[in-house]
Order: structure tokens, then C-alpha cells, then sequence
């Protein structure tokens, strides 16, 4: 049996999230958790559709700044003409992500939420089953590292790294009140637990872009041009101060975020960085090698095109 | 032509399918219906110990219960290599095979109710690497007991002539490489579904998608225990083929067995993820080739010695080890060959037959030696394959006779369009063009099991509302067979093709066919359905000759009317039924079509025997980036000898498809797996390519009349498939020098490559 | 499970829904409209795409229950066959459709595409459509088909 709530104010979709305690799932556009949902990786009873929140569709965007509704779609981001002219890093990543018809249901909150992937978890309760299942399920080891007692599932977001390259801040409701927080910080590296600062009930309302960046380059790796996760996705901005702001992402648990100065950088030390803090595993359907000589190849073009 | 062959023609179901009312099987319902549930095994290769259905049983909705032991006689597509149950029977040999069943009220109520099932298992060794397959294994590890030396080898398929060893020694110019190819699947867009009806006369319907009613038929008889006649197979509408729906397969045997048991209609649809394990697509195969050519670039001789993954079942394995050597005589002529392909048996879900069975590796390790050949020989690529290309009416070194062969066209079409000789090797780093040549069979001559009958048999019926009925067992699964049929009666009756009717793909009700595989339908059906409506429309003919006194060789059938030149007749096509069918009723004429007897008397000579064969041409255009190792196939100019295009719409419509197929195991797909298990068995991550993936295409229909083929036509489905990887991966050399041997060619390869190169 | 009212092509009917259940399991099993296809059932191929309130959504990932409220036309409600939309018109004619199974997925995708983009270049029809998987064609002739209802569509 399972119930379905299409609550219209945050205050009732956390009166019913607290109804709910441990038995919930909040959707989106629900475009991913729904896959969740069918291979038995998610057995709530309860789904809280937040698509149709009042105030949480809106997209405000000039030359200054920007402000978005974590339920706008990310059709509505790529399609948005005021993005498009102020944060094309936005529009571009969120074009991106899976497929045109998706994107009209997803939404930006869903994606920056976006559950961590991994080629052996990702998988149907039978599949699981047979492989033996792995820690982040109710096994005991990593099987993809065989044997390691730590979760190295991958973040796949992609307009996560680009509104981080972008300094964006969320707000976020809980029953204990609205607070704003950065949004690389609502992330953890931890597999398995890959969400920090977000309580049980939380509901990330609004992403706002304090400033517009002097530059911006955006890259993602995939064998095909359409539907495929992310194996890498690299977004970078350099503001007006000429500090740049470089977040990899798809190679890692969370978004991995390197900020300095460019006086201070040069490209190798951003990609020693960014390899030392990337925790890359052989989870993706890319080799685990290509995949790290691609943040290499990736971060040496950004360093070049700016 | 008068009528409608050789014209551009739109499917006669295309309105049926753009408004969603075609019928696919899983859009049957039936009253009463009940639905399958399947437990599978998530092991590689263990014995069964024991199987407990009690909670199953038991289990609300639960109507029936069935393991193995219930369906004990084995099938199979081939006779041969029947070693396939319904259920597992003793012990399971891959991650997925299907141990037992319930049929249950609800979907979700099958579901649970399989999942209460206990199966105990005794897990033993499991073959996962082909290469374990060749070594002496513990007896009790064997996958099959059938399997000889201890050795877990389906079938090994040898065939030399003339001693090509020698004569590559003698060669100055030769090379021997290897070459690796995953495996990859059909991937159609239908998940299998089939549904049985037990009727109140105790026979037995089954709707199925499959590409194969007849062989369904005879392995359902089998299985079951039931007579033939009481059994009937029909196919709708099919979401796509590709060979992967050409066994006979298990969930067919068990949904009809439920039916049986439960005496209700019972409905089995697989998941997405269902369809990646049922699996029976191309083989993983590692080629170990030598090909030798002298100064001029003619080629001396052919020596290969092939390995290809068949899972766990046979399928059509004997064939495909056959075909990996013997589709290697075409398009050029090698008089000296050789090759020795082992099948085998590993713990992983079957390969089978997929569009250009057999052929599409080999042909991708053939073509790329030859372009190693013409640079070592200082030869253009596209000029030492002409110096080499088969003549038309000859026979092969094993026999294989060539009739119609329009290559040559074909290559000067694309090398023509291409600019070819302005480009090939002058491009900036990074652009390259590639050939790539091929051949296929069109139809196997011979039938896969061995018969006295025709391969088809067309009916057409005439009665007196003036509507040509065509029974036809052929099964259109989404190539266009029955428009063609429909083509076909028009052009001979010179009517318009809405007075054609069609009743096909029903084993009660249309004469046999064989199926849809081997790219026979065109070249059997058309020339049966032809001879039909040829019969018919002499008889018509005799009867309104013999009423109007006039000779019945002067009576023209056009435009829907019946008429002679000199005006003596001129009646309508209604008239003309009326006369014709006049003191007898309705007409039924039956058309058919033997293959001709040919090829040689040496074991195993009977493979790759065919009416005729197609030939074709491509030439590829990609771009390569050097430090992501990313290739962008730009272009494909495809030329296609099909004989004579019944439908230019249709056979434009296969090159092109076939292009995409080809891509896509050239540049991203293939079946992986973890300890035997697939573990990309979504779209996600078997990556076929999308309308933004796919090149530009310029498509080249060659028409060489072929003189058997019906108004002169050959198969078009699987022969343009072989053309494209092989001009792929060389295209990639011209770009950047690199050769890719193995398959799929993925970025992480060709960076690795080019870095190797430096 | 809930009792629902849906209004699917123009009618409204009440329908006992499984609560999580999709709209594509509705009108499938419920409503027996077996026009949309179940191809992937995970949002990976557009085979299921149906119009909620004139968007395109997919129907495997659609919960029913968010589709109570809004005007929901699948491929039996574009045309009966006697008024082919354009697009359905041009698929046939140009050959853009084999095996026909993902075609209702890939009308329904064309149809509000070129509400959206009346005058698309091919190269954004392949990018409007490159959530269909279709297996027979290659594309080139659905392409095509779809810039020929364009223009037939812009009269």
C-alpha cells in the first residue's frame, strides 16, 4: 500500500513529512527516484510530490544575479532566455542533463539532489541479490573495491558543480526553521550518506547566485550526446577579483570544489588538487584510468580557454 | 514496372502504427487472462538441490505453480543443439536462467509469488572467460555432458582449402593480427511478450513476438507433447527483430504450458532488464587472422582462427562457428582459405544470431588487414579491393556460387561521392576516411531442419467482392514483408494495393514459412508470393480468354483494368472477377520456392549456401580528437547491391538502420558484465546511439538484376550492417594512424592507442 | 489505492489507481488504451511520452495521481487515421517507421515540439528527439519526416 501527497506550501509538505517520520520520499519532478522506486532502492510508503509548491517555480536572472525556484524544470533553466544571456554555464548545464522530455519534468532541485550512483548499486533487487549485496545496501563491503568499508559512490549531478562554480546558496526549510546555506556544503563525501546540513525533512526552496563571474567554461564527459550520466562534468568561473572557482564532479562522492586565486594557481597545482581531492573508483562505465587522465585533459583546456 | 514495385511505397500498416493501433502482443488482453511471474537463478552455474513451491502455491492470486522437471524434453533452434529447457532442469548455468514459474491473477501477485519460491543450490565452478571454456575442466564442472574431450567446446567448425598456410609463407606481403569484439544485442524496442490460449477444443494458441511462428511451432509440439495440428502460432504486430526473436524461447514454453494447466489465457512480458538476460545476440569473439596478398595486392591466401562466447545453450551457435569462416569467401576472391572457429560454452546468458550473423566480425578483421595490406603494398585501399572483388557467375573455393554481384558499383558509387581519391590520405590530422566492403547471404538455401517442402508457401485468394487475400506465413517484423506482399499482388494484378488484403504470420491459417532470419524473406516470399499472383492472374486470364475468345497470353492486368491491346477486351477489374470466377467460386492459387540445388559435398559444405548474395560498399568520414580520444563518425556513404529495390523506401530505410546497428557496436555498445552477470541492462548504460549520435548518411541503392531473385531483388537487412565497422575503424587510421582492434572503439582505447603511438 | 479522476483525450473518467502507480500502467492495464508503449519502463527511450496539459511527459516515470487535474492525450487522442496530424502524415509517407513500436512515443514527442520550435533546423530536431530510441531507422527518415511536417505545419 502506498499514499501519494501533492502538498501546495512547504508548511504542509513538512506537516506531512513529520505524519511520514522514516516512511517518505520527497519528489521532484521524481524523474530519478521514480528508476529508485522500481528497482526496490527506495521502499517508502509515502511520496510528497513538491512540484507544485507555491513560489518555488520562479526564475529571476539579470546581470547581477540570479534566483531560482528549486522546482523550476530544468527545461525551463536551459530554455530561459535571461540564463541563457546572464548564466549560460547554468543553462548549458542543465541542457546536459539526460534527455529533453526528462528535462521538462526534472527539476533543479531534483538534480542538484540527485542520488549518488554506482554501477553495482544501480541495479534491480534481483541483480543486487545475485551480485551479493553491497555495503551501501545491507552488505558488508564495497564490492567495487572489494572489500573496502567505505562507499565511493559517485555524485552526478551537473548543475551541482556549475551553481558551485557559481558560488550559489540554497535555502532550505526544515521543521526547525529556513536557514541558507552555500551549496557545496549540502554535500558530504561519504558515499552512502552523501548529503550534509539537510535534515531528514528538508526542502531546498530557492538557489540564489550572488554575482555574475567574468568567465565561465563547462565540460562534461560522455560517450554519447544525450541520456548518459555524467563520467566527469567540470564547471569553472573566474570572477572580477580573478579568483577562480573549478568543481569537478561524476569522479567523486561529493562535488569537489578548488577556489584560488589564478595568481596563485597554475595549472598544474589545480589538477594536483583536484586528483588528490577526487576520489575516484572504477564505478562508471568509463575506465577508471580515462577517467582520471581526463580530469587532466579537461582542467588543461579550462586553464587554456580562459 | 507498372504497379507499385520499384516505387518508393509507404508501409501498408504505417497508418495502423502512427496512431498507435497497431497490435503488439503485450496489447492483447483476454478475459480471464492470468500473468506470468518467473524466479531466476542468481547464480552462474550451480546443481539444483531442492525446490520448495508450497509458499507459492499457497499465495493469494497464485493460479499455478511449474519447475523444470515439468517440461523436461529439451528444445532448440537447431536439432542439433537442442540443449535448452524450459525451466532449469537439474542445474543452472547462468545468472538469470529461469528455475521456476507461477501463473497468478495479478502481475504483482505473479511477482510475489515466484519470489516465495525456495530453490537450494549447490554453486560449482563457473566459466566466465571463453578461453577456460578450451582447457579439460573436472567432469563434474562440465557446463554440458555432451560437450567431448572434457573440454566445455560447443562446436568447433574447420574448414581448409588448398593449403592457404603454405601460400601465406610465400607471400610478400602479409599480416597476422588479432582482434577482440564484445558482445552485443539486438536491443529491439518490443520486450518479448507472449500469450497462450488453451481453447475449449483443446488446442492451443500462441501469440508471441517472434520472428519465428513455424520454428515456435514445432519446438512448442515438442515441448509440450502436442500434435502439431493442435497447435497454432500467430504473430502481430513486432517491435523489431534483429534475430533477436528468432528462437524458439523458454517463457514461450512455459506461458503455454500454464495455459494448458490452468486452461486460461496466461500472458508473459518481460522487463527491459529481462530482455538484456534472455541475451541470444552477437557473440564476444577474438579473431586471430592472416591474410597475405603479392606485389599487386591480389590476395594470396586467408587463414583465421576464431574464439566466440556462446553462453550457456547452443542457439544458433553451430551456425554462427560456421559462418565466421565461410561468409570470409565474398566479396573478393581467395582461392586459398582456412579458418577454425571453437563456440564456447561459458556460464552467461546465449548468443545467438544478431543482423549479419556471423559475418560482422569476421568482416571487421578482414577489411581492416586488407587496408594494413594496401599501405604495406603501396596500393589505395579502395583500388586493392577492386583488383580483388569476385566476378559475377562464378562459384567460391567452397563452392558458394555467386550470381548477380554489383560491388563494383558500389564501391566506384561511394568512392565517387565520397571524393575519395581527392581526400583519402590528405586530410589534417585528426579527419580520415575509411572502406569497408561486404557481402551477405541472401536467404540460407537451406532450411534448418531438413524437409521435403518449399521454403515458403504463398496462397493468394480471389472470391467475388474483388479482394486479393495473400496467406503468407512470412513475419514482417518491421522490414516491410508485408507491404511487399502486398506490392507484389498489385504489381502482377494491376490493381491498387488497398485491394489487397493479407493473412499472415499464422501457423493454423497461412502456409508454412520458415521465418524471418538469414535475410530470406524478400528473395523466398517475394518469388512465391509472385508465382501466386501469377497463377491467379493466369487463371483469371484462361477464364476470360475462353468467354471473349481471345488468346489469354494477350490479356493485359494494369491500372484496374483488364484489357488487350487491340481493344477486344476491355473490362474492369470487377468485371473481370465476375468472369473469372463464374460457375467456380473463389480462386485460391499457391506459389513457392525451392532453392536451387548447389554447393559442394564436404562436410559443413551446406553453410553459407545461398540463392544469392548482396553486396555493398561504404566509405566513412569521422573526426577524431587526439587528447580526448573521442571519434565523431561525420558522414556514411553507403552503396547496396539489393538486386532490384521492391521498395527503394524500405530497402533506404534498412541501409540506414543498419548504419546506426553498425555504429553502435562499433563507437559504444556492448555487453558487460560481473561474474557472468550483465551489468548494463538498461539504455543508460548499453549505449546505443541516439538521433544526435548518428552521422550524416548517404545511401546508394545498386540494382544488379539478380536473375533468380524476384523482379530481380536480393535481400537488403543484413547486408549493409558489415560494411560500416570495418570502414569506421579505418577511417580512424586515416585520421590518425592508429589501428583499433578491438571492439567497441571507445575513447579510453583510442587515447591509450595514440599515446601508445606518441 | 485511490479512486482518481482522470480526463485522458478529452474524457473524464474515474479510474481506482494503484497510488503509486504510473500513467503509463493506467492506461495500459486500466484504461486499455495500449497505444503508449512500455519499451524501457525507466525514462530511457521516449516510447511512453504522452502530452500532461500539452507537455510531453514520460509515462513510466509519471505518477498517476499528479496527473489528476490536467488534460492528459495520448497517441489515441491525436487522430482516429481519417486526420493524420502532419506528423504522423510524414512518418508514414517518408518511411519513418519500421517495427512501429516506438513511434506513438516519438509523435508525441514531435507533436509539442513544433508548437515550441515551428521552424527547427535538422540538426534541433535531432536534439528535440534525442530522448526516442528507435532501433530500425537510423533516425534520418523520422528526421526528416518531422522537418517535413514543419514546413507542411508553417503551410
Amino acid at each position: 500500500m502506498g499514499h501519494y501527497f501533492r502538498p501546495t506550501t512547504i508548511k504542509e509538505a513538512l506537516s506531512l513529512a513529520s505524519d511520514w517520520p522514516g516512511n517518505y520520499k520527497y519528489f521532484g519532478g521524481g524523474t530519478d527516484l521514480q528508476i529508485y522506486r522500481k528497482q526496490k532502492l527506495l521502499n517508502n510508503e509515502a511520496i510528497i510530490d513538491l512540484s507544485e509548491l507555491d513560489d518555488t517555480c520562479s526564475i529571476k536572472a539579470d546581470e547581477n544575479s540570479m534566483k531560482l525556484g528549486a522546482f523550476v524544470t530544468l527545461d525551463e533553466i536551459t530554455t530561459s532566455s535571461d540564463i541563457q544571456t546572464h548564466f549560460p554555464l547554468l543553462a548549458e548545464a542543465a541542457a546536459s542533463v539526460a534527455t529533453p522530455v526528462i528535462r521538462k519534468t526534472a527539476t533543479m532541485g531534483g538534480n542538484l539532489l540527485v542520488n549518488n550512483r554506482c554501477t553495482l548499486y544501480n541495479q534491480s533487487k534481483e541483480w543486487r541479490d545475485a551480485v551479493g549485496s553491497c555495503l551501501r545496501e545491507v552488505g558488508n563491503i564495497c564490492l567495487v573495491t572489494g572489500g573496502k568499508d567505505k562507499c565511493f559512490s559517485r555524485n552526478v549531478s551537473d548543475t551541482a558543480p556549475a551553481l558551485i562554480a557559481l558560488n550559489a546558496v540554497v535555502i532550505i526549510h526544515s521543521q526547525d526553521g529556513k536557514k541558507e546555506i552555500p551549496l557545496q556544503d549540502i554535500y558530504a563525501r561519504d558515499g552512502i550518506k552523501f548529503h550534509d546540513h539537510l535534515d531528514e525533512d528538508a526542502i531546498v526552496s530557492e538557489i540564489r547566485v550572488p554575482t555574475k563571474p567574468a568567465s565561465w567554461w563547462f565540460k562534461k564527459l560522455r560517450l554519447r550526446k544525450t541520456l548518459d550520466f555524467t563520467s566527469l562534468t567540470v564547471a569553472a568561473t573566474v570572477d572580477s577579483a580573478g579568483i577562480a572557482r573549478v568543481c569537478l564532479n561524476g569522479v567523486s562522492m561529493s562535488p569537489v570544489l578548488i577556489e584560488e586565486s589564478l595568481k596563485k594557481l597554475t595549472v598544474e597545482t589545480v589538477i594536483k588538487k583536484a586528483r588528490k581531492n577526487c576520489k575516484t573508483v572504477d564505478n562508471d562505465l568509463m575506465p577508471l584510468k580515462y577517467r582520471r587522465e581526463m580530469i587532466n585533459v579537461y582542467l588543461n583546456e579550462w586553464w587554456k580557454s580562459k | 514496372m507498372s504497379g507499385p514495385i520499384g516505387k518508393p511505397t509507404p508501409y501498408i500498416d504505417g497508418v495502423q502504427k502512427v496512431t498507435g493501433k497497431a497490435m503488439y502482443t503485450d496489447d492483447y488482453r483476454f478475459p480471464n487472462m492470468l500473468y506470468v511471474g518467473l524466479l531466476r537463478s542468481p547464480h552462474a552455474h550451480a546443481h539444483i538441490k531442492h525446490i520448495d513451491t508450497s509458499a507459492a502455491e499457497t499465495y493469494p492470486g497464485v493460479a499455478a505453480v511449474t519447475v523444470g522437471t515439468d517440461l523436461p524434453i529439451s528444445f532448440g533452434i537447431l536439432p542439433i543443439s537442442s540443449d535448452e529447457n524450459a525451466m532449469a532442469v537439474e542445474k543452472v548455468r547462468y545468472v538469470g536462467e529461469i528455475v521456476a514459474a507461477v501463473a497468478a491473477e495479478t502481475m504483482e501477485a505473479a511477482q510475489k509469488g515466484a519470489e516465495k519460491i525456495i530453490v537450494e543450490y549447490d554453486p560449482v565452478r563457473a566459466f566466465i572467460d571463453p578461453g577456460d571454456s578450451l582447457e579439460v575442466c573436472d567432469p563434474a564442472e562440465q557446463i554440458h555432458s555432451h560437450t567431448k574431450g572434457g573440454k566445455n567446446i560447443h562446436k568447433t567448425a574447420e574448414l581448409r582449402f588448398n593449403e592457404p598456410e603454405k601460400a601465406l609463407e610465400q607471400s610478400p606481403f602479409k599480416r597476422t593480427e588479432s582482434f577482440k569484439f564484445a558482445g552485443v544485442t539486438h536491443a529491439f524496442t518490443e520486450p518479448h511478450s507472449t500469450i497462450a490460449i488453451w481453447n475449449g477444443d483443446e488446442t492451443l494458441t500462441v501469440i508471441s513476438a517472434t520472428q519465428v511462428p513455424h520454428y515456435l511451432h514445432r519446438n512448442l509440439s515438442k515441448v509440450l507433447e502436442l500434435p502439431m495440428h493442435r497447435v497454432q502460432v500467430k504473430k502481430p504486430a513486432l517491435g523489431g527483430g534483429f534475430g533477436g526473436k528468432s528462437d524458439p524461447f523458454a517463457h514461450e514454453m512455459i506461458t503455454a504450458y500454464l495455459s494448458m494447466i490452468t486452461k486460461r489465457p496466461v500472458k508473459c512480458t518481460f522487463s527491459r532488464e529481462e530482455v538484456f538476460i534472455n541475451n541470444h545476440g552477437r557473440h564476444p569473439t577474438t579473431i586471430d587472422m592472416s591474410v597475405g596478398c603479392d606485389q599487386d595486392g591480389i590476395i594470396t591466401a586467408l587463414d583465421t582462427d576464431t574464439i566466440i562466447d556462446g553462453g550457456a545453450y547452443g542457439s544458433f551457435g553451430v551456425v554462427t562457428s560456421y559462418y565466421n569462416g565461410v561468409l570470409l569467401q565474398g566479396p573478393y576472391k581467395i582461392d586459398k582459405l582456412g579458418f577454425r572457429t571453437r563456440r564456447a560454452y561459458t556460464n552467461k546468458s546465449q548468443c545467438g544470431a544478431m543482423r549479419g550473423h556471423g559475418a560482422v566480425n569476421p568482416r571487421y578483421a578482414m577489411e581492416v588487414i586488407l587496408d594494413m595490406l594496401a599501405h604495406d603494398a603501396g596500393i589505395d585501399p579502395c583500388d586493392l579491393r577492386e583488383k580483388n572483388f569476385l566476378e559475377e557467375n562464378t562459384v567460391t573455393v567452397g563452392q558458394l556460387r555467386i550470381t548477380s554481384n554489383g560491388v563494383r558499383d558500389c564501391l566506384q558509387a561511394v568512392r565517387e561521392k565520397s571524393d575519395w581519391d581527392k581526400l583519402y590520405g590528405k586530410q589534417p590530422y585528426g579527419r580520415g576516411l575509411g572502406i569497408g566492403c561486404g557481402f551477405y547471404i541472401s536467404g540460407s538455401a537451406l532450411p534448418i531442419i531438413w524437409n521435403r517442402y518449399p521454403q515458403t508457401v504463398v496462397h493468394a485468394k480471389l472470391d467475388f467482392d474483388g479482394r486479393i487475400v495473400m496467406f503468407s506465413g512470412a513475419s514482417d517484423i518491421g522490414q516491410g514483408s508485408d507491404t511487399m506482399l502486398a506490392q507484389i499482388a498489385s504489381e502482377e494484378l494491376g490493381v491498387p494495393m488497398n485491394y489487397v488484403q493479407l493473412e499472415v504470420a499464422d501457423t493454423k491459417t497461412t502456409p508454412v514459412d520458415l521465418g524471418s532470419y538469414s535475410s530470406r524473406v524478400t528473395f523466398m516470399v517475394g518469388n512465391a508470393a509472385k508465382m501466386a499472383a501469377e497463377k491467379l492472374r493466369n487463371e483469371m486470364a484462361k477464364a476470360i480468354a475462353k468467354e471473349k475468345d481471345v488468346s489469354a497470353d494477350d490479356i493485359v492486368f494494369r491500372d484496374n483494368k483488364i484489357f488487350t491491346e487491340d481493344g477486344a477486351v476491355d473490362i474492369s477489374w470487377e468485371d473481370g472477377v465476375e468472369t473469372a470466377l463464374a460457375g467456380r467460386g473463389a480462386i485460391v492459387e499457391s506459389g513457392y520456392y525451392f532453392s536451387p540445388k548447389m554447393g559442394g559435398d564436404f562436410k559443413g559444405s551446406g553453410a553459407g549456401l545461398s540463392p544469392a548474395y548482396s553486396f555493398g560498399a561504404f566509405i566513412s568520414d569521422v573526426t577524431v580528437n587526439p587528447s580526448t580520444g573521442s571519434v565523431k563518425v561525420e558522414k556514411i556513404w553507403a552503396a547496396h547491391d539489393c538486386g532490384k529495390a521492391l521498395n527503394p523506401l524500405a530497402v533506404e530505410g534498412q541501409i540506414e538502420g543498419s548504419i546506426h546497428m553498425g555504429l553502435g557496436q562499433a563507437v559504444s555498445e556492448d555487453m558487460r558484465y560481473v561474474n557472468g552477470q550483465i551489468v548494463n541492462a538498461n539504455f543508460f548504460d548499453y549505449r546505443i546511439p541516439y538521433s544526435v549520435d548518428t552521422p550524416d548518411m548517404d545511401v546508394t541503392i545498386i540494382e544488379s538484376n539478380d536473375s533468380e531473385g524476384p523482379y530481380g531483388a536480393k535481400e537488403a537487412g543484413e547486408g549493409p550492417i558489415h560494411p560500416v565497422l570495418p570502414s569506421i575503424g579505418n577511417a580512424i587510421y586515416d585520421a590518425v594512424g592508429i589501428r583499433m582492434m578491438e571492439l567497441p572503439i571507445t575513447p579510453d582505447k583510442v587515447l591509450a592507442k595514440i599515446q601508445e603511438k606518441g | 489505492m485511490e479512486k482518481v479522476q482522470l480526463n485522458v483525450n478529452g474524457f473524464p473518467q474515474v479510474v481506482l489507481v494503484g497510488s503509486h502507480e504510473t500513467i503509463l500502467e493506467t492506461l495500459r492495464n486500466r484504461l486499455n488504451l495500449t497505444g503508449t508503449k512500455q519499451c524501457c519502463d525507466e525514462g530511457t527511450c521516449g516510447s511512453c511520452t504522452v502530452l500532461m496539459d500539452g507537455k510531453p511527459v514520460l509515462g513510466c516515470l509519471t505518477p498517476t495521481v499528479r496527473c489528476v487535474g490536467k488534460e492528459i492525450v495520448t497517441i489515441e487522442g491525436v487522430s482516429s487515421g481519417d486526420n493524420l496530424h502532419p506528423v504522423q502524415k510524414q512518418l508514414v509517407q517518408n518511411g519513418g517507421m519500421q517495427c512501429g513500436f516506438c513511434t506513438p512515443g516519438v509523435v508525441m514527442t514531435a507533436i509539442p515540439y513544433l508548437k515550441e520550435n515551428p521552424d527547427p533546423s535538422i540538426d534541433d530536431i535531432k536534439e528535440g528527439l534525442s530522448g526516442n530510441l528507435c532501433r530500425c531507422t537510423g533516425y534520418k527518415k523520422i528526421i526528416e519526416a518531422v522537418k517535413n511536417a514543419a514546413e507542411e505545419l508553417n503551410g
